[in-house]
């Protein structure tokens, strides 16, 4: 009796497959960071190179150097901060409240918002830039959070429902024994244990607001978020500045993945990778 | 009143009925409404009137299906439609393939197993404008490291167009370049989605089979795929949609030269074209809608066959 071939099989061709594959997934983002600390030549020339054989950071300190990164970088950062504070302010609560009716219907509400997200943005994106447009409001960092809370909320009330149901009621219901409001249970209880889900869900929205560029290239068309500024120099053939731009917008996204590991469950990224 | 039975006596109970879960839940309530308050100003509304505007002319303001019968005739859209179809079948299968294979190793235990799970999850993390422009070096014109591979494997002796190429056959090429960036991405996410498909299948089944004598073949036709099943319809959604979405990856690796049809519908807001943009969109949302139902429908469909 032949036990367990597929697996024999697979562990034979398996690992030149995952090295091969590794190497596909490596290599672009190698080079990316190649091309921002070697000498151009060596990454745009005629006859590139794999390894960096002259280290320069010139491109960095130019870049960096350059007044032209700072407003986009500020714009980027604005929206994303208030994206995430208004996600969180109108999610808290439709979250906790979620937690509190029949399972049956909260299901309901979360697999519909997730539906929401099937919706092609340019949809959305054209009338809000109209009735934008005719606010005087179309260039604002508020007027681009606002679209951006849709592509965040699904994500957002479905960590903080997931956060709230582990709270036991019976902690809130001593509270209100004891003679606190709901509310007041609420806010004394219930957030205080919800915190670290309250974070991760911040720092998710952030995230994905930071990134994103389809409703950023209908809202934001003159005052350009870091996104549409990395597209601007990759049309205009300056590739390097384009890559340094493209590193310096994934090292929050690094940093935060790295501190926040344990949390991070492969579910929450895989919604999140639409840019 | 009570004593008779009469069907308006229901209409008091219900309203009641009705009246009393409003008052139990009214703090749910009114922490609900905010959020659904907001969607239906920044959702609802503006696809309702997306699909107004789209049928309105652009001066006169009369509706009619003007706008969709003249953006149908242009070139432009049936280019935008073939390549976006072309782009969601071909890339959808190659990300199936190569994401079922990784998963089926994947699955097993084996030394090294986290470092290549590690690996494979940092594309999720990078967003696509990055992994375009990254992708920008190696399929550049000139130079470009995927002609520097392949001429140093052999496999070529003058350099591919990825990307700059007008003519036809170069489109291909083009439309290949970005499904392979395209891959770069999605590909670790249905690895995810079916690795947890494969890990929810009990090994006890396939020693069974291995007793009754099944091949290996047998055994991922009649043990793994079946119950890999819903997994793959899963996937096969969620990625379905986004592919039809597709934006940001053909415009900034493209430049906007692989048109699919949400870039059509953005080119024409750029050139303040709003109705016609409008169509685009809403034809763009139809033919999602349509996929993921009939797509559903399909499989559930199969499901009852097989039983």
């Amino acid at each position: 009796m032949r036990k367990f071939d597929l697996d024999r099989l697979l562990s034979a061709s398996g690992l030149p497959i995952l090295i091969f594959f590794s190497f596909v997934f490596l290599f672009p983002l190698y080079i990316l960071v190649k091309a921002t600390i070697s000498n151009p030549v060596e990454t745009i020339g005629i006859r590139p190179t794999y390894l960096i054989l002259s280290f320069t950071l010139e491109k960095w300190i130019t870049t960096l150097g350059r007044p032209d990164l700072w407003p986009p970088f500020n714009k980027s950062l604005l929206v994303a901060t208030f994206t995430a504070v208004l996600a969180l302010a109108l999610c808290t609560p439709a979250a906790y409240a979620l937690t509190k009716i029949p399972a049956k219907i909260r299901y309901t509400i979360i697999i519909s918002l997730f539906v929401t997200r099937m919706l092609p943005e340019v949809v959305i994106a054209l009338p809000i830039a109209t009735v934008l447009l005719r606010l005087r409001l179309d260039e604002t960092a508020l007027g681009l959070s606002m679209a951006h809370m849709l592509l965040v909320i699904p994500i957002v009330t479905f960590i903080l429902v997931g956060t709230f149901e582990t709270i036991p009621r019976d902690l809130e219901e001593a509270a209100m024994t004891d003679g606190c409001s709901r509310l007041r249970a609420l806010w004394h209880v219930s957030i205080p244990l919800a915190l670290p889900g309250i974070a991760v869900a911040v720092i998710f929205s952030w995230l994905l607001s930071w990134e994103e560029f389809t409703y950023a290239i209908y809202l934001a068309v003159f005052s350009k978020t870091l996104p549409l500024q990395i597209f601007q120099f990759v049309d205009r053939g300056e590739p390097i500045t384009a890559a340094v731009y493209a590193v310096l917008v994934t090292i929050p996204v690094i940093i935060i993945a790295y501190s926040l590991q344990k949390y991070l469950k492969a579910g929450y990224l895989a919604g999140a990778v639409k840019g | 009143m009570g004593e008779v039975a009469y069907p308006g006596a229901v209409a008091p109970s219900f309203a009641g009925r009705l009246w009393d879960t409003l008052r139990r839940y009214k703090l749910e309530i009114a922490f609900i409404t905010p959020l659904f308050a907001y969607l239906f100003a920044f959702m609802g509304y503006p696809i309702a009137l997306a699909i107004f505007i789209s049928f309105q002319d652009r001066l006169t303001g009369a509706l009619s299906f003007g706008n969709y019968i003249s953006v149908v005739q242009e070139y432009r859209f049936t280019n935008a439609l073939l390549n976006t179809v072309a782009l969601t079948g071909i890339g959808l299968s190659l990300e199936l393939a190569f994401g079922l294979t990784l998963a089926l190793i994947m699955s097993r235990k084996f030394l090294g197993r986290g470092v290549f799970r590690a690996i494979f999850l940092i594309p999720l993390g990078v967003s696509t404008v990055v992994s375009a422009t990254a992708f920008t070096f190696i399929f550049s014109p000139t130079g470009g490291y995927a002609n520097l591979i392949l001429r140093d494997l052999g496999l070529i002796t003058s350099d591919v167009r990825w990307i700059f190429s007008a003519n036809f056959p170069g489109n291909l090429t083009m439309l290949f370049t970005v499904v392979i960036v395209d891959m770069w991405k999605v590909t670790p996410v249905i690895m995810l989605l079916l690795l947890a498909g494969l890990e929810s299948i009990d090994r006890e089944l396939y020693e069974a089979a291995q007793v009754d004598g099944a091949t290996l073949i047998k055994q991922f036709r009649h043990v793994t795929l079946p119950l890999l099943k819903p997994f793959i319809t899963m996937a096969l959604v969620i990625r379905g949609v986004d592919a039809f979405r597709i934006f940001a990856l053909p415009i900034i690796l493209t430049g906007g030269q692989v048109p699919v049809l949400s870039t059509l519908a953005y080119s024409k807001y750029a050139l303040r074209a709003f109705n016609e943009s409008a169509a685009v969109a809403v034809i763009l949302m139809l033919m999602i809608m349509i996929f993921a139902v009939v797509y559903m429908r399909l499989s559930r469909a199969e499901e009852v066959v097989e039983r």
